[in-house]
């Protein structure tokens, strides 16, 4: 307990903290459960990881060879295995990695204070949104041991759980009911949460702070939590409907009954493309503070900046068809979503202009955050122009479930997404713990991730040209080697990811170098720089003010 | 010569009573980069969309935002320019990195549309054949297609003399006049009328493919269902049959067509447009074959319906594209592309298998074919 005290110290001895369990179990402070939330981050994450790990040495070689070991020989079960695998790799690192990682972390601990707020609104409902996580990671985790299809264990079917693969047609045991509930409670909690932070950023912020005034993070995580109040009750909703249908005999999408099995795909995509968003967005919000905070020069068009974010979010709502581009729609609503989503390209090239216009000019610290910053902008780059080329329906039906797609939003997400999130990590390590780490084993681990996430995914590009159908747990001889050259870039990475890990352990366990309120100069002006490492337990007791003068939030 | 052939081949396997299964080869390159070669017209445009218009323009981009950051690292480090500059904005510059992708957007979706159209109408184009007699300028082309589909412009049509030797395509203006377009009865002028004996054949419609030919409508519907885990395909034109279709198992085809070959593959005619309606016995499942640039789900409960012309013989293939449970990577699809007396042929093989008599023997059918195969 003292060491909690210890690791969370602070100048301020009038800064009262709770016992332990009252502290981590009962917690109203937005930033202990900011912390909370990356420590459910980073375990997701690392099972996760382990998962992709176990597809990428299946797929090493063709021939099914390695998830027998985990099914005693039984093949079947290992193509089971395989399914439960994408499924779950998916399911994890979207709702229980990047999402409780960018906006239960990073926005817990941020948005408040960027906007010189004392905590969020609803620091109870906050604490509520936390635990619900926590019930929901227990249900998806017992979801993966439930009988699912036959006797195999697991929902095998795909993050997008399409019916009737996921109704009683194509998995009959409890596993997709435990799925269901949990994507109930992870559902709930971000709603919860989204409130709270849709209420402090309109309520909360400093004296003066107009919204043309708040940081870009803090705009990034507003329009991120509008997303999630406007989409996740249609996926509440979905999987309600496909809750009945499995136990109370409905027939929403059983055609059988009258129902239509497409239905639940538009009403899942209307949820899933804002989603994807949702992963996307407070990374934007984060990689220009890091951007500008390096170059030592303010955003470049901020109001443009700000804007392209609520323009990316509202059309984000109006393009979902373009996930469904084979399951026969009319032509001429392919043509809609063609065209409506090739608009989302404009406000993104607005974004990656304006942060080049940042550094342009600037006098650039190239430091570990501002590494990962430049690594995302670049990698988000190709992600998002293969984003165009499969806007297209008429390419797209030559790509869509190959391996182009795999390529394409591992791109915007694994290397866009979580890029992102490194970078936020890098940038608010001293900020969070108070305490520095190592900067030349943050570089490494940059540079050792580079090389192998592009290993990885950058192959995944020609096999689906090729036209490897993605899901597979075997292939054609002519696609092995792109396939192994991709499993190589796992292992680089891996390897990243240890280094990783090293440069954590040494931060607090060797290096232990105290960090200095604002360790990146004058290029750091947000708010939480003005505070100590870490700051306490309780801060702006006394409001900073933006009225005044000329200052300025950003 | 085409019917003595045709004969001799439903003899040999009938009495066989089995499709044997010719030697084939899969399209995918080793190590490959780019998308598997094209047989169809449609995938050839869909080519040419991908290569030459898309990755052009998404490399320059690629290009030109590497180039950006690596001068910035090169120029604007702490060392080479210790003073940063105090400029958040630039009316102009935004101005124009908001406008120019605009155009460069319009310039990719005119040429999408055009693709999109051409992919998911399936074509309507028929043709007319007939005999000239030396004296007869004059031929009319019956333009009862649906207001929306009727021919209305010269490229609309297609006029091409056949004098049994050569096929002739002629030009609009310079070997003849069109008039009544747009009209119920489209009369082809010829400057000199066709000599005696040649066939003359008219082909119209609104489908047409980047060669400016026009596509005819499908000749045949190819019937796909698919179920956990293989396909079943029956072919309504030809009667009542059907027949499923499973992955081969390792030991019975080559190390390069495993998890591709299967036992009984679809055998469709060259050169003609197959429609191809899916549907599904119990989850969904996504019938592909990148050869011909098609992918369509097989959604149960519903119909869904593309189409393709293959160019050339040989034999294709595909596989399930949408996740269908534990064995979704092993419900491979094979299209057999055969000449049309030895697909003629293979129906009547499938026909008696299932017991029905033979569809193709009278010289009525095959001499009105011949027509429609003439190309």
């Amino acid at each position: 307990m003292a060491d909690a005290y210890a690791a969370h110290g602070s100048e301020d001895h009038a800064d009262h903290k709770p016992s332990f369990f009252v502290r981590w179990f009962f917690s109203t402070n937005h930033k202990d459960i900011g912390t909370l939330y990356l420590l459910f981050a980073i375990a997701a994450g690392v099972i996760g990881g382990a998962m992709s790990g176990l597809m990428r040495m299946e797929l090493a070689e063709p021939g099914v060879t390695v998830l027998t070991a985990f099914t005693g020989g039984n093949l079947e079960a290992a193509y089971n295995f395989y399914n439960v695998l994408i499924t779950y790799h998916g399911l994890i690192m979207i709702f229980f990695m990047v999402m409780p990682a960018m906006i239960g972390g990073f926005g817990n601990w941020f948005v408040p204070i960027m906007i010189g707020a004392p905590d969020m609104a609803f620091p109870r409902m906050n604490n509520i949104s936390f635990w619900l996580y926590g019930a929901s990671g227990i249900l998806i985790t017992l979801s993966m041991f439930a009988p699912g299809y036959g006797s195999n264990i697991g929902f095998g079917g795909g993050w997008v759980l399409y019916p009737p693969l996921s109704t009683n047609t194509g998995s009959p045991g409890p596993a997709m009911d435990l799925l269901i509930l949990s994507l109930h409670l992870a559902g709930a909690s971000s709603i919860l949460g989204a409130i709270n932070f849709i209420t402090t950023i309109f309520n909360m912020r400093a004296p003066g702070m107009t919204l043309h005034k708040m940081p870009l993070f803090a705009w990034s995580v507003l329009v991120t939590a509008f997303l999630l109040v406007l989409s996740l009750p249609v996926l509440a909703g979905a999987i309600t409907m496909l809750l009945t249908d499995r136990n109370f005999g409905t027939s929403f999408f059983d055609a059988a009954g009258g129902g239509d099995p497409i239905l639940y795909q538009h009403l899942f995509w209307f949820f899933g493309h804002p989603e994807v968003y949702i992963l996307i967005l407070p990374g934007f919000g984060i990689i220009s503070h890091i951007v500008s905070t390096f170059s030592k020069k303010p955003i470049f068009g901020y109001l443009g900046m700000a804007y392209a974010m609520v323009a990316i979010g509202f059309v984000g709502f109006i393009v979902w068809a373009h996930h469904m581009y084979t399951v026969g729609l009319s032509v001429n609503m392919k043509a809609y979503f063609v065209a409506a989503t090739m608009v989302i390209a404009v406000p993104t090239g607005i974004k990656i202009f304006s942060w080049i216009a940042t550094m342009w000019g600037g006098s650039i610290d190239f430091k570990t955050p501002m590494l990962w910053a430049m690594g995302f902008i670049f990698l988000f780059t190709i992600g998002g122009v293969t984003g165009v080329v499969l806007a297209n329906a008429g390419v797209d039906h030559y790509m869509h479930d190959t391996y182009y797609v795999v390529a394409h939003f591992h791109y915007v997400l694994s290397l866009g997404a979580v890029f992102a999130i490194f970078a936020g990590w890098y940038y608010w390590f001293s900020k969070m713990t108070g305490k520095e780490y190592r900067e030349w084993l943050g570089v490494l681990h940059f540079w050792v991730m580079f090389v192998g996430v592009n290993l990885i995914f950058f192959p995944q590009h020609f096999l689906g040209l090729q036209g490897m159908p993605r899901r597979y747990i075997d292939y054609p001889e002519a696609f092995a080697l792109w396939n192994q050259v991709s499993t190589w870039g796992y292992f680089i990475t891996i390897a990243g990811m240890f280094v990783f890990l090293v440069a954590m352990i040494d931060a607090f366990f060797i290096y232990r170098k105290k960090a200095a309120a604002n360790p990146w100069g004058v290029g750091a002006t947000t708010l939480e720089w003005t505070l100590p490492s870490p700051p306490p337990y309780h801060q702006f007791n006394e409001l900073p003010r933006f009225d005044k003068g000329d200052a300025k939030a950003f | 010569m085409q019917n003595t052939f045709g004969k001799k081949m439903i003899a040999a396997l009938s009495g066989a009573g089995v499709w044997a299964l010719s030697t084939a080869q899969a399209q995918i390159t080793p190590g490959g980069v780019g998308m598997q070669p094209a047989n169809s017209a449609l995938a050839e445009e869909v080519h040419f969309f991908h290569n030459m218009i898309l990755m052009p323009i998404i490399t320059v981009i690629c290009v030109l935002v590497l180039v950006l950051l690596l001068w910035i690292v090169f120029r604007y480090n702490s060392k080479t320019n210790p003073v940063p500059r105090k400029f958040s904005h630039n009316t102009l510059i935004e101005i124009v990195w908001t406008g120019v992708p605009i155009l460069i957007l319009l310039a990719i979706a005119l040429p999408s549309f055009e693709l999109l159209y051409k992919e998911d109408v399936t074509p309507d184009g028929k043709q007319a054949v007939t005999r000239g007699d030396g004296q007869t300028a004059d031929f009319v082309f019956l333009n009862d297609f649906t207001d929306s589909r009727m021919v209305r412009r010269p490229g609309h049509l297609q006029v091409i003399v056949d004098n049994g030797n050569e096929q002739r395509l002629l030009k609009h203006r310079a070997d003849y006049k069109i008039s009544g377009l747009g009209e119920e009865e489209v009369v082809v002028s010829f400057d000199a009328p066709p000599a005696a004996g040649d066939s003359v054949i008219i082909r119209g419609g609104r489908s047409s493919d980047q060669y400016g030919n026009i596509n005819l409508a499908p000749t045949m519907t190819l019937k796909v269902n698919g179920y956990q885990w293989g396909w079943t395909y029956s072919y309504p034109d030809f009667g009542d049959f059907e027949y499923s279709s499973n992955m081969l198992p390792e030991d019975q085809t080559t190390p390069e067509l495993y998890r591709l070959e299967v036992d009984n593959r679809i055998v469709v005619p060259v050169g003609e447009a197959i429609r191809v309606t899916t549907t599904a016995r119990d989850v969904i499942h996504a019938f592909a074959v990148p050869a011909f640039a098609i992918k369509i789900d097989a959604v149960p409960g519903r119909i869904n319906e593309t189409w393709f012309k293959a160019d050339r013989e040989g034999v294709y293939y595909g596989q399930c594209s949408e996740i269908c449970g534990i064995r979704h990577s092993f419900m491979p699809i094979a299209v057999e592309v055969v000449s049309r007396p030895a697909f003629e042929a293979w129906v009547d093989s499938q026909r008696a298998l299932a017991g029905l008599s033979p569809m193709f023997e009278t010289e009525t059918i095959k001499l009105a074919d011949a027509g429609a195969n003439a190309q």
